[in-house]
């Protein structure tokens, strides 16, 4: 009965994105809409088609997934062994305390400037502005999540003879890792947005670039094709990150 | 009363050698909590000692520093006085050789039956072969073959209780401390598993510290009672228990069984008495 009706919902939301396609180009081929401000569906999967003839829309895409997951995942292993590490001493987080308060306010857009000056316009300064837009929030997730850890399991550890150590990789890593995961899920989108941005000041390939090159030419269609791909890329890699997830948490599958 | 219980110092001590050095002795340790809103004595010169061998049961009103004596035993935490020794050297910090039982069971979630059985041993860098027979033997005898590979949210409170008994003597501890461990079990789960550890202690001989606020609990697996008195915890009594072995249905109907179950009480009551008085005033 609800497998049934969670199908017929499936229904009702591509119903309704066909419905808003279908108005869409209607609206664009009565002449209601400028092609120069909005291309049709049509237009835009044209450009797709051609793109993909000539190997750069993959090409563009590959290169941001490149940059985010190379970014997000260095990030994430400095992070989470820096962030268990400090959230079980509390002499070393006042000791870090005042620069992660320095540094998470700041956007990752506010690094792009530096970041070309020491780095020039290379994959090394796309990941270096991913890593520094996502560093600092991470680090503050997790510090959080080892605080989710029930005291009476540390001391159950310590009871059975595990040192710090063994306390921070068998009790406080596991223990966090769900916190740890919803956390670097939420990441993900952010490192994307870092990505995106610094693309769009300077770049010479990717989905950002790709969208403010087809801006100079007056190529709306690209520019739209540019931010459907963002938006369906991020959705894949949200699927894959979920199943990765499942199989990390075995433990918390009902 | 026409003295139904001798005091314990001059009851014979049932198989245990009376002149031997305690295993864990408690010498005067006053126990002080500072928070903001003042100071608590939890516990006040108490002495005690425990001989190796011996299955002493601590029963007192709720909030009068069983627990507090317990992790104090543990090392989880330091006395303000005096202190506590293991085979006559001072507990420092927390030790494997004392083997605590949480109420609350304490077995890691992300870790199946027998990973968890297998932690202690895991961190002694015992190779993985040996660790699993070893763990498998333990598993076996809290009867929980068949589970090896279950996480800890699929059980019931019984089977975590057993797997956290199975966790600590895997671990081989000389003494084993049980915090209220049955005290969120179901009666019928709760007979059983008293059993259990009674075939346990008979079996292994540790040298077990079992905190209960049920008289009847501590009359059936003591060999020694201890009453505490309300906060600050001193000790009101002790008993030893003759009562034989096993305590089946006949022994807890009989007259000894009765005598001394109403004389703990007549000690214990006084004491909730005097705990409610502190805490309505």
């Amino acid at each position: 009965m609800t497998s049934k009706s969670n199908s017929n919902l499936v229904f009702v939301s591509l119903g309704s994105l066909l419905v808003f396609l279908g108005l869409w180009e209607l609206l664009c081929r009565m002449g209601f809409i400028e092609p120069l401000f909005m291309p049709s569906p049509t237009q835009i999967i044209a450009r797709a088609v051609k793109m993909l003839d000539d190997g750069s829309l993959v090409q563009h895409t590959l290169a941001s997934t490149r940059r985010v997951m190379v970014g997000f995942v260095v990030s994430s292993l400095v992070a989470i062994p820096f962030g268990i590490f400090l959230g079980s001493s509390r002499f070393f987080m006042a000791v870090f305390d005042p620069f992660i308060s320095l540094l998470r306010p700041l956007p990752s857009m506010s690094w792009i400037p530096l970041s070309l000056l020491w780095l020039g316009i290379t994959e090394t300064q796309k990941y270096s502005i991913v890593f520094m837009g996502s560093f600092a929030p991470s680090l503050l997730y997790i510090i959080e999540a080892t605080k989710s850890i029930d005291p009476l399991l540390v001391r159950a550890a310590r009871n059975l003879g595990a040192s710090n150590l063994d306390v921070m990789r068998e009790v406080i890593l596991p223990g966090s890792l769900p916190q740890i995961i919803a956390g670097l899920k939420v990441m993900l989108g952010i490192a994307w947005t870092c990505i995106i941005s610094a693309e769009l000041v300077a770049a010479r390939e990717g989905l950002g670039f790709m969208i403010m090159n087809g801006k100079e030419y007056f190529q709306t269609d690209t520019v739209l094709l540019g931010m459907v791909m963002i938006s369906i890329t991020v959705m894949i890699i949200d699927v894959l990150f979920r199943k990765f997830e499942r199989r990390l948490l075995p433990w918390t599958r009902q | 009363m026409d003295t139904p219980v001798t005091p314990s110092a001059e009851t014979p001590r049932n198989g245990i050698m009376e002149n031997a050095a305690p295993k864990i002795s408690v010498k005067g340790v006053t126990k002080v909590f500072s928070s903001k809103r003042g100071e608590v004595t939890a516990l006040k010169d108490l002495s005690l000692d425990i001989r190796d061998g011996e299955f002493l049961v601590i029963v007192g009103a709720s909030g009068c520093g069983k627990s507090t004596l317990l992790n104090l035993v543990a090392g989880f935490d330091s006395a303000t006085h005096g202190e506590v020794l293991l085979d006559g050297r001072p507990v420092t910090g927390i030790t494997p050789e004392c083997g605590m039982i949480f109420q609350q069971y304490a077995l890691f979630p992300w870790k199946t039956v027998q990973e968890n059985v297998e932690f202690g041993l895991k961190m002694k860098r015992m190779p993985r072969s040996e660790r699993k027979e070893r763990a498998a033997k333990f598993i076996d005898l809290v009867g929980l073959n068949g589970f090896e590979k279950t996480y800890p949210h699929h059980l019931s409170g019984g089977m975590k209780q057993r797997v956290s008994i199975a966790r600590s003597l895997a671990n081989n501890p000389q003494v084993m401390l049980l915090d209220e461990p049955f005290a969120a079990l179901d009666a019928m789960t709760r007979q059983v598993l008293q059993e259990q550890l009674v075939r346990i202690y008979e079996k292994h001989r540790k040298t077990i510290i079992f905190i209960t606020h049920s008289i009847d609990e501590a009359l059936l697996l003591s060999s020694r009672i201890v009453v505490m008195t309300a906060r600050p915890g001193r000790i009101a009594q002790e008993i030893t228990n003759d009562l034989p072995h096993p305590r089946n249905a006949d022994v807890q109907l009989s007259d000894r069984y009765l005598e001394l179950k109403r004389h703990i009480w007549s000690s214990v009551q006084a004491e909730v008495l005097k705990s409610m008085e502190v805490e309505t005033r």
